[in-house]
């Protein structure tokens, strides 16, 4: 599903690089944790993978496509194949949660129809069926947040990024929207969470793959956060 | 690939629409600028083309008039009614008999009729009246007129002919030179001030749309994550600032129309002097102006400032 290898990213040449010299190999249908401080490019590991951002050496594949390589006009087909859920929720402020996750339909063109089946059924998987018609501001953070895997998961991409999905919420609501993101991922979507969370981590034993100062410095299967950093 | 096909216009004229509401206290300033901008141009257009007219019915009374002697032959005078008519850039030609004349001064001195009463016979000359078809090259129909042998033998002072002190041949000589050189002055600052005024409301336009865009620059990024195209995220920009556009030029066409239908007539009413008139065409090229103008900087505003935020 995502091959990088000797992926480095430097922002401002001359300063420590985000990322440095990183080999990774995710198959598909696996979970995994992308852990470390803050600043120890989980980000930025996740923008490299949307074509937010292009590395500045090494190559990334992500489902048999270069991603390096990819023509500017090609990036919307690839973001269609990955559902990303993030820390701000990234929602139009100026649609409903029903629109929201429409609009994720209405880019790959799919007919009113279809929408309209497919929208009501994924909003009734994330438990929001009482709140179709909210606008963003109306919803609290968790319920933003389901909207938004709701969205990303809409089209069942086979891949679905989260960039520190949790990040905003507290201890219960994570542990909502984790087990969302575990259900997904029984349903074959490779699923990549970038976090912190050490709560999370620990209880899911899950891949981890931790990151420190740009590099990976540990990589195992039915992983925990740490050993006591 | 070809899922763009799937995408109908309807989706996007409702996105627009839709956009156009919620958004809505932006696309009332937007709308408003457009609507104020547009307004000022209009009302300098109209205001320029009015004093074109004044300064066109000015230059038209530009005419050349030949005195004739009282005792000139007809046949010679008829021939050079013929002759001048042929020649090039005389519009009509009319003859003043010297009772019209004096029927004209007596018109012109009404408030004062014991000059008239004084007079015991009618000293006025008959003339031929020369209208032009472009009032500025007056002199070189003066100079084929004072050319033509037949002149000299119908006018009075037939020496004097085409010297400073010809009293025979009257086209204002004094006058036109400075007259064209008012009107021209006038015609260009009006022409300036209207393109200054363009410019300054395009620029005002363009950047209004551009900060409408700019407070949805997140949005668009949204947009670009979710895996929209770029025509995707575009068509309903686009569409929304031509709406604005839209609006925003109709209503100040709607104002000016009617703001013309009280005010030309009271102008008419109150400056019987000066010639008042906004043709129909006029206001016509001017609806078109203002739409054109209107829309076209709603699509090169919207579109190059989406331009900008599409980069993700």
């Amino acid at each position: 599903m995502i091959s990088m290898k000797g992926v480095s990213k430097v922002y401002v040449p001359d300063k420590p690089a985000a990322l440095c010299d990183v080999d990774c190999e995710i198959a598909q249908g696996e979970f995994v944790f992308i852990v470390g401080h803050s600043g120890s490019g989980k980000s930025t590991f996740i923008r490299l993978l949307l074509r937010e951002l292009v590395p500045t050496s090494g190559t990334i594949i992500v489902a048999g496509q270069d991603i390096i390589a990819m023509k500017n006009r090609r990036i919307p087909y690839l973001r269609r194949n990955i559902g990303c859920v993030f820390q701000d929720f990234k929602l139009l402020p100026n649609k409903t949660s029903y629109e929201n996750v429409a609009y994720a339909l209405e880019v790959i063109g799919k007919s009113r129809h279809v929408i309209a089946t497919q929208v009501p059924e994924v909003l009734r998987l994330v438990g929001l069926e009482e709140k179709t018609d909210s606008y963003p501001d109306e919803l609290s953070g968790g319920e933003q947040q389901r909207v938004s895997i709701a969205r990303a998961f809409v089209n069942r991409p086979p891949l679905l990024l989260a960039d520190e999905p949790t990040g905003n919420l507290d201890p219960a609501t994570s542990l909502g929207i984790m087990s969302l993101l575990n259900r997904i991922n029984k349903t074959g979507t490779t699923v990549l969470v970038a976090t912190h969370d050490r709560e999370m981590v620990d209880s899911m034993r899950k891949r981890v793959i931790a990151l420190e100062n740009g590099k990976i410095i540990r990589d195992q299967s039915r992983g925990v956060y740490g050993y006591g950093d | 690939m070809c899922t763009a096909m799937a995408t109908s216009p309807s989706y996007f004229i409702s996105e627009t629409w839709s956009s156009f509401r919620r958004n809505w206290v932006m696309s009332l300033v937007a709308v408003s600028i457009i609507y104020i901008s547009l307004l000022l141009v209009g009302a300098f257009f109209l205001m320029s083309s009015v004093v074109n007219e004044m300064a066109s019915s000015f230059e038209s009374k530009v005419s050349v008039q030949v005195f004739l002697k009282d005792d000139a032959v007809p046949a010679d005078v008829q021939a050079l009614q013929a002759s001048i008519r042929k020649m090039p850039n005389v519009k009509s030609i009319s003859y003043v008999t010297k009772e019209q004349a004096l029927a004209i001064f007596k018109e012109r001195t009404k408030n004062t009729p014991q000059l008239v009463e004084q007079l015991r016979n009618n000293p006025l000359p008959a003339s031929i009246e020369v209208a032009l078809v472009s009032p500025r090259e007056v002199q070189g129909v003066v100079n084929l007129i004072v050319k033509d042998p037949l002149t000299a033998k119908v006018v009075k002072t037939p020496a004097n002919l085409g010297t400073a002190k010809d009293t025979d041949i009257k086209y204002g000589q004094n006058v036109v030179e400075a007259l064209f050189a008012a009107t021209g002055v006038v015609r260009v600052l009006a022409a300036g001030f209207l393109g200054l005024l363009l410019i300054v409301s395009l620029v005002l336009i363009g950047n209004t749309i551009r900060l409408a865009i700019y407070s949805r620059r997140r949005e668009i990024g949204i947009m670009r994550l979710v895996g929209a195209s770029n025509w995707f995220i575009r068509t309903p920009f686009l569409l929304e600032g031509v709406l604005q556009a839209l609006i925003g030029s109709i209503l100040a066409i709607l104002t000016l129309v009617a703001a013309q239908a009280v005010i030309v007539p009271w102008l008419q009413g109150n400056l019987k002097f000066l010639p008042v008139n906004i043709g129909g065409v006029t206001v016509a090229q001017l609806a078109a102006l203002l739409v054109v103008a209107g829309v076209g900087i709603g699509l090169i505003g919207s579109g190059s400032a989406v331009r900008r935020y599409l980069k993700v």
